[in-house]
């Protein structure tokens, strides 16, 4: 499927139309900041640039799909079309024709036009990027392909959008990973960052648990009872191969993988009690890093690999504790509340989101990987728990449950403009983000 | 099968033809004999006759008939009687089975939040399910480990392992061998009472026993 998606891309022809203008690539505006405002953006309907087949609906779909995509960033407030002043039978989608003036009346700071023109089944796209202030092009792409390829050109220039604005990509192209649990079994399922292609992995009739996405994203790590016990198995997503990795008595849970991908972390039994080891995936070689008879569970890497944090109740309450990466100098993180489990370390580092109990409740927080200074972020009635970083370290996503409904949600990583991924009756639990699939 | 029901088919005619032809014919003979039981045999003993003979024969065919067929029924009623007796065994044998089971089934035991220490109560109850696993050195058995639906899957399987590697360590303490017990958690996966309040939770936080009878 990942192979599909990266030939159909590279089978996009790109042509940049101008020369970048400098502001490319320039971060514009710190958006992790606490007092970030969102991008105010007006999207025009797209105009013919030429005779073509029938495509009425054409002009609205781009505008509207590529709103839909910047919206869900939640980084844009998109301007509504029927406030727009410009007259967009007389005006182009070019700079030269553009009236600037009349889009900053109407509160726009960026302002996206585009075009399309279509031969049979061909498609080619322009889109240009506007800073309306100054009045300058910031991106501009044309694209050549197929009209089943728009889909995939609007979200190509959603990332160049993103990319022009924040510093970073989108995050279009990566997928969640979460346990979906009905009355008598868990599987894993896989869903867009945009809640689309929801996708069953597992069908074992039994309970999968916890999936830890490989960081390449072709493979996946999980815990099955399939065979009656909980144990340790990869998936191939590419061949749908699965293999029993491990299979000691007791319990056998994954942790983070390394970012090679050569080694994962485990919660096994092997030596009478559990405790966390550094597996080599290829030889599945064991490196003890705890002996405390505790329990300590849910280990997971630093970006610079170089310490694990866990949970542990060796002081009697789940809290999170960090250690070095060869289970060396232990040092206790949080001291607040009396519930802490689930730590997500951000890929950018310095902050580690993590899930703990609020008036029996459990709700979402972040604190410094040095320690100190714990933010609730989740104030809404029911649980919110297992939080998982986006690879730009942007975004959390987590599970909600309580009033006999249970979802994914997803939200900035200041704790705003949460949205609902995915919603079931059934349990929806244990999220897990993909790093970019292609 | 055919054949059989052809030759069937004969006897039973000729044995019509002789009995009407006896009854109508010979009175007199059939009046004197009457120690006969049947009117076949008189056939048989009065007349040496070509039609005797063949009538002779086909009695000889019945007589032959009747014994295999109860001999059939000996047999039959034979091997009812011994389809009785192991059905009385087996029943026997589960009850026995049945009894033991009775003998080796720990009741659940159970804990506070978050904690797996076992409690007096929680003693008590092993203490006395120990010795019947010291009696019946075959039976296995798996200890499993469940937690209220509070918290984390992943900390609530660790908590899960945990109470049963706690309830399997006091059952090993007891002398039970090590490898007749193996523990499972199910962690907050798999509760009894699928309520959201204290007694629920309390009904869910447990070690449950899953008896396993050796292999045959």
């Amino acid at each position: 499927m990942q192979i599909l998606v990266r030939l159909a891309i590279s089978g996009l022809f790109l042509l940049l139309l101008f020369s970048n203008s400098p502001a490319y690539g320039k971060v514009y505006i710190d958006i992790d900041s606490p007092s970030f405002q969102k991008f105010p953006i007006a999207i025009t309907e797209f105009k013919p640039l030429g005779p073509g087949a029938a495509t009425a609906d054409f002009p609205v779909w781009f505008a509207d799909t590529l709103s839909r995509n910047l919206l869900i960033t939640g980084y844009f407030n998109i301007l509504d079309r029927r406030a727009f002043l410009e007259d967009p039978i007389r005006a182009g989608i070019t700079g030269e024709g553009t009236r600037f003036a009349d889009w900053v009346t109407i509160g726009a700071e960026y302002l996206i036009k585009g075009g399309f023109q279509t031969d049979g089944r061909q498609l080619i796209t322009e889109f240009r990027l506007f800073d309306v202030v100054k009045g300058e092009l910031i991106v501009g792409k044309r694209y050549t392909g197929t009209t089943d390829d728009k889909n995939r050109m609007v979200v190509q220039f959603a990332n160049e959008v993103l990319q022009a604005l924040t510093g970073e990509p989108g995050l279009f192209d990566t997928r969640i990973a979460f346990v979906r649990k009905t009355i008598s079994a868990a599987d894993i399922y896989t869903i867009n960052f945009d809640g689309s292609d929801l996708r069953r992995i597992t069908n074992y009739n039994s309970l999968t648990l916890s999936p830890r996405w490989s960081p390449d994203g072709r493979q996946l790590a999980f815990t099955s009872y399939k065979d009656g016990k909980p144990d340790i198995y990869l998936r191939d997503l590419a061949s749908e191969k699965t293999e029993k990795i491990i299979s000691y008595p007791g319990l056998n849970l994954p942790g983070s993988w390394s970012r090679d991908g050569a080694r994962l972390l485990v919660t096994v039994s092997r030596d009478g009690n559990q405790e966390i080891y550094d597996m080599t995936v290829a030889n599945r070689l064991l490196q003890r890093l705890t002996r405390e008879f505790s329990i300590d569970v849910s280990p997971v890497r630093s970006p610079d690999e170089r310490r694990i944090a866990f949970v542990s109740n060796r002081n009697g309450s789940p809290q999170i504790y960090v250690m070095d990466a060869d289970g060396a100098n232990v040092r206790r993180l949080t001291f607040e509340g009396n519930y802490n489990t689930s730590p997500a370390w951000s890929p950018k580092g310095k902050m580690i989101a993590y899930e703990g109990s609020v008036n029996g409740r459990f709700q979402i927080f972040v604190i410094s990987e040095e320690g100190g200074n714990p933010q609730q972020l989740t104030f809404a009635g029911g649980d919110h728990e297992s939080p998982t970083w986006s690879p730009d370290g942007r975004y959390l996503a987590y599970s909600v449950r309580g009033f006999g409904r249970s979802r994914i949600e997803i939200m900035n990583a200041n704790g705003q403009n949460s949205r609902v991924l995915h919603e079931g009756n059934d349990g929806c639990l244990s999220p897990f983000w993909s790093s970019h699939l292609r | 099968m055919k054949r059989n029901l052809f030759w069937v088919g004969l006897i039973a005619l000729i044995l019509c033809l002789s009995v009407t032809f006896l009854t109508g014919c010979a009175k007199k003979a059939a009046v004197k004999s009457d120690t006969a039981t049947t009117q076949e045999q008189k056939a048989v003993t009065k007349a040496p006759s070509a039609d005797d003979q063949a009538a002779a024969a086909a009695a000889a065919a019945a007589r032959e008939k009747a014994l295999r067929e109860q001999a059939l029924r000996e047999k039959a009623e034979k091997e009812a009687a011994a389809k009785a007796a192991a059905e009385k065994a087996k029943k026997e044998a589960a009850a026995k089975a049945k009894a033991i089971l009775k003998e080796l089934q720990i009741p659940d035991i159970h804990f506070d939040y978050d904690k797996y220490n076992l409690k007096p109560e929680a003693q008590a109850i092993l203490k006395a399910g120990a010795p019947a696993y010291l009696k019946y050195v075959d039976y296995k058995l798996v200890v499993e480990g469940h937690c209220d639906e509070r918290g984390t899957v992943e900390y609530n399987l660790a908590l899960g392992q945990k109470r049963a590697d706690e309830a399997a360590k006091y059952l090993a303490d007891m002398g039970i061998q090590k490898d007749r017990i193996k523990t499972i958690s199910y962690g907050k996966e798999m509760p009894l009472d699928k309520a959201s309040n204290e007694a629920a939770w309390a009904k869910n936080r447990r070690a449950h026993f899953v008896i396993f009878p050796p292999v045959k």
